[in-house]
């Protein structure tokens, strides 16, 4: 990670898109940073997949990183995630396969990034094709509740829920980055209060506030 | 809406203010006619509704539909028609022309004030000057569409060449439109030829239709004259030439709306014509009815705009309000055609034309047709909006970038710090100003613009906030005048952030403007805009504390008013001054103000007409005054039924500014003795449009006295022409009736800006494909072979060009150019581009139509066809191989970069390795990578992964086939990126098999030196390997390992790393890509995630500005660019192949992919592995003392390999080695 990202005050997130192929996943991310003001796309310029979004009246600067393509360059894969800070975990709701694949994804990001609370949101997507359905939405959102990631069902076709599951991630991006925030002012604050005890209780009621 | 219909009509009430009364004084001086009206007292327009009140139940349907579509956004019409005559007393004054109207004419509309006024063309006679639009109606009927489109078009292009382009003219694209124009209004109305029924039928459509034939023909005439005189290069007498081309052009357009006309009427002869009663003209052909599916936004709330005025204007505020909603209630049908051309203004509804833009329209003065060329380098004009932005847009980032580049010196001053952003801060707010200016302009579309511009600002702040706190807090550590690198840093992303934000608004305000037409804009550099709090970089560093209020000042008023949250769009305007204010209230309604006003008839000649509403051209810059004004006027109104015949129209200059109005003689002519287009003299500082007159002025003779009206010959009326010198050149209509009956689909081609075609139906395609004109633009063919199977079928393929083949016959003229050609790309696809499995489906019909049609008229072209199909069945590749890049670059100069004779480097291979290697090949033991010269292992390296690259087809790399399938259409592609997969691998194994720490960091070491080789050898796809395995977590994850590996190394690593970061889209690495010459081998990576992006992110069709979904080219276009991009470095190097080592390497990665196909996840075990060499508590203690060496494993990698070999899976290897 370019360095000169880590000081920038205006929120700046790396987001990667995961999934097998053929899950429209690079749809999702067409549609999503396709500025539709512009009438041709053109994905070899710098700022092909940053955009900005605006969140709860945050401004996010987003930049995704999408391995469509590139998939067979397993090697690359490690570096992708490494660059992550939030996830989108994409299967189509007509492959059963792409679904079973999540969890060796969702393994190696935990692998990788080395944290169980890495923001993550699981995307069904090809929602428009219903007729063809093969993974059950009740199955889904209990894996997705197994993994604490939130659950939605997409279409890049007819551009359903395409900004919602970026604009989700990046909320758990932010709530995270205010909860590391605070812990660290608590910490702070720990320091000259000696008492562990009262700050664990304190961290857990601030933890609190944030969720809600 | 239809209720406001109940009450019965006073047209004088349905008046609108005029708000120009306060620059009378102005116009005064250089009237001519002495004003029987005082200043407050205006006389309306007059529009001619009570002739038409038996019209009101139609328009009352009308009126229902154009309600429901009250909130479409609002549309600036090209065209006009007039549905009233319209004289006006004076025509010419010194400094402005006002057109007078024949009802039925067509007028070509360049702006349109606000004042209802707009600035256009006749296309009777090519005059330009002012007219009123209350007379007239939008004209746009689906028949005609095609060809006001191509006449705008025309214009725009020969505007934008002023005859030196010859290029434009080579290719005669500019006649193609006007002639297919004419066809597709033929061809809608079922007269393309003179036998159908209808033209049988009937006399005066027969007529008709001639006239217009006989016009076209005048205009190839014409255009081939041109082609002559560019030859000549005489620039004179092209310019004549373009002249009179626009004008006949125009008056083709014009004998096409009357051949509709004329064909309305047969049609429904029934229905009542609309101003058959009341027009001026004798034996005048009425008018088609009014456009129905104009859009109409309805007026703003009239009471509450009345109101509004009320509270500023106590004195008048009654009579305003009684006037404001009398307007409402009182529509007349006459208002109705207006509204369906227009949206309206609330009190003004009925007069005020000029709401093209929309209702929330107090600002500007004049809204401006955008044209296809943009703005031109020629254009005087700099207050129009579009280039305001675009200037202003320029001007930021020019100066964004200077600062960024200025961050890169490492130390900075703290003082040229605070100014570079200072200057950046301050051209930004000016450019957020225009976008507001945008805002302001139109409610309807404010959405659009809200976020992005709400975005760009937290930018520029954010960009202040970061300079300030740098600034505020000097590090004591540092020397006080410097800015430190971390900071540099922050700087940077935070300048970045802003160019991107402002890159996005500025699209979105661009495409607002297209939507909503160009407008004036007029600003005082730096007088206005939206101002950063720069205090802060005032460079006094005491004030660290001062809190910093995120406000936006208007900078002459000085004023600093906080921002609420809620307002981050709008900027509080506090000034109480005149001064002008940008007002962004986009959350409230924008005001009505009543600048929408009619042209005056009766009006006294010195009456200002633009130039009053000028100084208002920024929002709410004197809302005060308006109000006054339209309050006044709207007490002052009233007027009796406008004397149509002696109705006369305001004349003046039109500048405030420039009351000497110097420009009143500037008229120009199109062809000086015969007619006389004259301009407005405020032509060349006023209108958008003005550019292209402004070359028409330089073109033509300057007539001095525009006296359009004065010589009937040069006027000639609506009704004159159809008559006119069609017996002239019967032949010559025959000529071009046989043209325009060649079959064409050049109105299904969609052009960009470029003139590059990005779009059109199959047949348009392949009609381009053989167009006789011209070569064909290779880049075109090369994209259309190489991408034709992804928007086609090669039946499909053959059966548009059979069809080209056969129905270009009927044109005798340009037969059999454009049937050698169809020959041709039957020909090339046969030799070059033939792929046997998908395109055998077509051969059957090829072999036929060679068989038959080609042979009857070219025998020899047959054989050689039918010779070709029998060797593409059998022959497997290309007959005639050719590089399909050369759409790029072409791959056969390529081989120049290195010449043949340069002498191949000598192997770096000492005799003990090559010996090494004879005995591993004989079934020793194989050596180790460390065995190795770095730089004959990279070059190996190369060599095999370019023949690998070399291989890869064009085919391989459409509709993302390399990620189907498993890959299976993409053979080549799939052996690449398994290759690079491979090698990956082959560096985290050939480090993880060894126990001992210093030996890991000795191989570590040494792939970053054969990295660095690569490097040098530009080989990105072998770089991007090696550092992606040594940065992978399991090798990065070995601290102790990487304790070992000297800094210099690891510094080495990280700049290798850096070339090939994929961070910012492959920034670093296009970079380096952009002017590489080969050989080079590119990360292969790259342009897979392009073409996939392509692929997905622009999608198949589109839809042509006639409502046409036709193949979208473009997306192919790009598709084949990208690809032509990777075919450039197709070359191989030049380095000696050391077979040994080839095999070496090749068994090497072989090896390590056997574990991938055994079913290990290799990444996987490596991490395992990994963890076993290290383990993580190890690594938490950080001690240094180096893990003990188990026995078991014996010692270097060939134990290992071995037992690796045993042992058919990595894991249990890997796992059962360090126990």
């Amino acid at each position: 990670m370019p360095s000169r990202y880590a000081y920038q005050p205006v929120r700046e997130y790396h987001v990667v898109v995961l999934g097998a192929g053929g899950v429209g996943k690079s749809c999702l991310t067409a549609q999503f940073v396709h500025n539709e003001w512009i009438e041709s796309y053109d994905p070899t310029i710098e700022d092909s997949y940053r955009t900005q979004v605006s969140v709860d009246g945050r401004q996010v600067v987003l930049e995704i990183l999408d391995t469509a393509g590139t998939d067979q360059f397993v090697a690359m894969r490690d570096l992708f995630l490494k660059s992550g800070q939030g996830f989108l975990l994409v299967f189509s709701i007509a492959s059963r396969s792409s679904f079973d694949e999540l969890a060796t994804l969702r393994e190696e990001i935990l692998r990788i990034k080395d944290d169980d609370m890495i923001p993550i949101v699981m995307v069904g997507n090809k929602a428009d094709l219903e007729d063809q359905r093969a993974v059950d939405r009740a199955r889904a959102f209990s894996v997705s509740r197994s993994w604490n990631a939130p659950y939605y069902e997409s279409s890049a076709r007819t551009r359903t829920n395409v900004d919602e599951v970026f604009i989700d991630l990046c909320r758990q991006l932010l709530r995270r980055e205010d909860l590391l925030e605070e812990q660290a002012r608590d910490d702070l604050g720990q320091k000259l209060d000696d008492a562990a005890a009262k700050k664990r209780r304190r961290r857990k009621r601030k933890e609190k506030c944030v969720i809600l | 809406m239809p209720m406001l219909n109940s009450q019965p009509v006073r047209s004088s009430l349905q008046v609108a203010p005029l708000a120009i009364q306060k620059t009378r004084g102005n116009g005064s001086s250089v009237a001519d006619s002495p004003d029987p009206y005082s200043q407050s007292q205006i006389t309306p327009p007059a529009t001619p509704n009570g002739s038409q009140e038996d019209l009101y139940t139609q328009a009352q349907e009308h009126l229902q539909m154009e309600t429901d579509m009250a909130n479409e956004p609002p549309v600036f019409h090209n065209f006009l028609r007039a549905f009233y005559p319209f004289q006006p007393e004076n025509v010419v004054t010194d400094s402005t022309v006002t057109l007078p109207l024949n009802e039925g004419d067509v007028v070509l509309v360049h702006s349109i004030h606000t004042n209802g006024w707009a600035d256009g063309t006749l296309l009777i006679n090519g005059a330009r000057g002012w007219l009123p639009t209350n007379y007239c109606e939008a004209y746009d009927p689906e028949e005609m569409r095609s060809l006001l489109k191509a006449l705008l078009n025309f214009w725009d292009m020969m505007r934008a060449t002023c005859g030196n382009d010859s290029e434009m003219f080579g290719n005669q694209e500019f006649m193609k439109g006007i002639i297919a124009g004419v066809r597709y209004l033929l061809e809608r109305t079922h007269c393309l030829t003179r036998e159908s029924p209808l033209v049988q039928q009937h006399d005066g459509l027969r007529r008709n239709r001639k006239s217009l034939l006989s016009e076209l023909s005048c205009l190839v005439k014409t255009a081939k004259r041109l082609h002559d005189a560019q030859r000549l290069t005489n620039v004179g007498e092209v310019n004549e030439v373009v002249d009179e081309m626009i004008l006949r052009a125009f008056r083709i357009v014009t004998k096409g709306v009357r051949f509709l006309d004329v064909l309305e009427d047969e049609r429904r002869p029934l229905v009542p014509t609309i101003a058959a009663t009341t027009a001026a003209e004798d034996n005048h052909v009425p008018p088609t009815p009014p456009a129905e599916s104009s859009s109409f936004v309805a007026g703003y709330g009239p009471a509450a705009d009345a109101a509004s005025r009320a509270e500023d204007d106590g004195e008048t505020a009654e009579r305003a309000q009684y006037a404001a909603s009398d307007v409402a209630r009182s529509l007349t049908p006459a208002e109705n055609r207006l509204s369906s051309v227009y949206t309206q203004n609330t009190n003004a509804r009925r007069l005020s034309q000029a709401g093209p833009l929309q209702v929330h329209r107090p600002s500007s003065t004049l809204s401006h047709r955008l044209s296809i060329a943009g703005s031109s380098h020629l254009a005087h004009s700099q207050n129009l909006v579009s280039e305001k932005l675009n200037a202003c847009h320029d001007t930021f980032l020019s100066h964004l970038g200077s600062f960024i580049g200025r961050l890169h010196l490492q130390s900075q001053s703290r003082p040229s710090l605070a100014r570079a952003v200072k200057q950046s801060a301050t051209s930004g707010g000016q450019l957020l100003v225009v976008v507001d200016v945008v805002c302001t302009h139109n409610s309807a579309l404010i959405d659009v613009l809200e976020q992005s511009r709400a975005a760009m600002y937290d930018r520029i702040q954010e960009l202040v906030h970061t300079a300030r706190d740098i600034l505020a807090n000097p590090r004591s550590d540092m020397e006080e005048d410097v800015i430190i690198p971390q900071d540099n840093g922050r700087l940077l992303g935070a300048a970045t952030g802003c160019v991107k934000a402002t890159g996005e608004c500025v699209a979105k305000t661009k495409w607002v403007i297209e939507k909503i037409g160009d407008f004036e804009f007029e600003s005082d550099n730096g007088s206005l805009g939206v101002n950063f709090d720069l205090s802060a970089l005032a460079l006094v560093r005491e004030e660290k504390d001062s809190r910093y209020c995120p406000s936006e000042s208007a900078s002459i008023a000085g004023s600093t008013v906080s921002e609420t949250p809620t307002a981050s769009t709008a900027i509080s305007v506090t000034s109480s001054t005149a001064v002008p204010h940008v007002a962004l209230s986009i959350d409230k309604p924008l005001p009505d103000v009543p600048q929408v006003t009619s042209p005056i008839t009766e009006h006294p000649v010195s009456h200002p007409l633009p130039s009053g509403s000028r100084p208002q051209s920024l929002p709410m810059r004197d809302r005060a005054s308006s109000v006054v004004q339209t309050a006044s006027c709207s007490r002052s109104d009233l007027p009796p039924l406008p004397r149509i015949s002696t109705a006369s129209l305001p004349m003046d200059t039109y500048s405030p500014l420039e009351p000497s109005s110097t420009n009143g003689s500037d008229f120009r002519s199109f062809r000086s003795e015969v007619m006389t287009a004259s301009s407005s003299g405020s032509g060349s500082t006023y209108l958008s449009r003005d550019s292209e007159s402004s070359i028409l002025s330089q073109t033509s003779t300057r007539a001095t006295t525009p006296d359009s009206t004065q010589a009937p010959r040069n006027q000639p009326s609506f009704s004159d022409l159809s008559t006119a010198e069609t017996a002239s050149h019967a032949e010559e209509v025959d000529d071009v009736e046989s043209r325009l009956i060649e079959k064409t689909f050049a109105h299904e081609l969609v052009f960009n800006k470029e003139g590059q075609v990005t779009g059109g139906s199959l047949p348009a395609l392949v009609e381009r494909l053989t167009t006789h004109e011209s070569t064909p633009d290779a880049m075109f063919v090369s994209t259309f072979y190489l991408t034709f199977r992804l928007f086609c079928t090669p039946t499909a393929l053959t059966q548009a060009l059979v069809e080209r083949f056969d129905y270009v016959g009927e044109s005798s003229s340009i037969a059999a150019p454009v049937r050698l050609r169809t020959y041709n790309v039957f020909k090339g696809w046969l030799e070059s581009h033939w792929r046997e499995e998908t395109d055998r489906e077509a051969l059957d019909l090829i072999k036929e139509f060679a068989e038959v049609k080609l042979a009857a008229i070219l025998p020899s072209a047959a054989k050689r066809l039918l010779d070709l199909a029998e060797k593409v069945s059998v022959t497997d590749g290309a007959l005639v191989p050719r590089f399909v890049s050369s759409m790029g670059k072409s791959s056969a100069t390529g081989t120049h970069y290195i010449p043949a004779d340069t002498p191949l480097p000598a192997p770096a291979m000492t005799r003990s390795q090559t010996n090494a290697l004879t005995a591993w090949k004989a079934g020793g033991s194989s050596p180790s990578i460390l065995d190795f010269d770095p730089l004959e292992i990279a070059r190996q390296l190369t060599i095999k992964q370019m023949s690998l690259f070399c291989s890869i087809l064009p085919e391989e790399l459409l509709g993302s086939k390399w990620t189907k399938l498993n890959g299976a259409g993409a053979p080549n592609v799939k052996a690449m990126s398994a290759f690079t997969t491979g090698l990956s691998n082959l560096v985290a194994d050939t480090i993880l098999q060894y126990d001992e720490v210093k030996k890991r960091a000795l191989v570590i070491k040494h792939w970053i030196k054969i990295a660095s080789q690569c490097s040098s050898l530009h080989n990105y796809d072998a770089l991007m390997a090696i550092t992606c395995a040594l940065t992978d977590t399991s090798i990065k994850r070995l601290k102790m390992t990487w304790d070992t590996v000297s800094a210099k190394r690891k510094e080495m690593l990280k700049s290798l790393q850096s070339t090939v970061d994929f961070n910012q889209n492959y920034k670093a690495l296009r970079a380096r890509l952009h002017d590489r010459v080969p050989p080079c081998l590119p990360f292969l990576g790259m342009f897979l995630t392009d073409l996939t992006f392509v692929d997905v992110g622009n999608p198949a069709t589109k839809t042509s500005d006639t409502g046409l979904v036709v193949i979208n080219f473009d997306k192919h276009t790009r598709t084949a660019k990208s690809i032509g991009e990777l075919q450039r470095f197709q070359i191989p190097y030049r380095l000696t192949e050391v077979a040994d080592l080839q095999e070496w390497l090749s068994t090497q990665i072989d090896r390590v992919r056997e574990k991938d196909k055994a079913g290990a996840n290799t990444q996987a075990s490596h991490y395992r592995k990994s963890l076993l060499l290290e383990p993580r508590e190890m690594q938490q203690l950080r001690t240094a003392i180096e893990p003990p060496t188990p026995a078991a494993t014996g010692s270097g990698m060939f134990a290992w390999m071995r037992s690796n070999s045993a042992t058919s899976t990595t894991t249990q290897g890997g796992l059962s080695a360090p126990i």
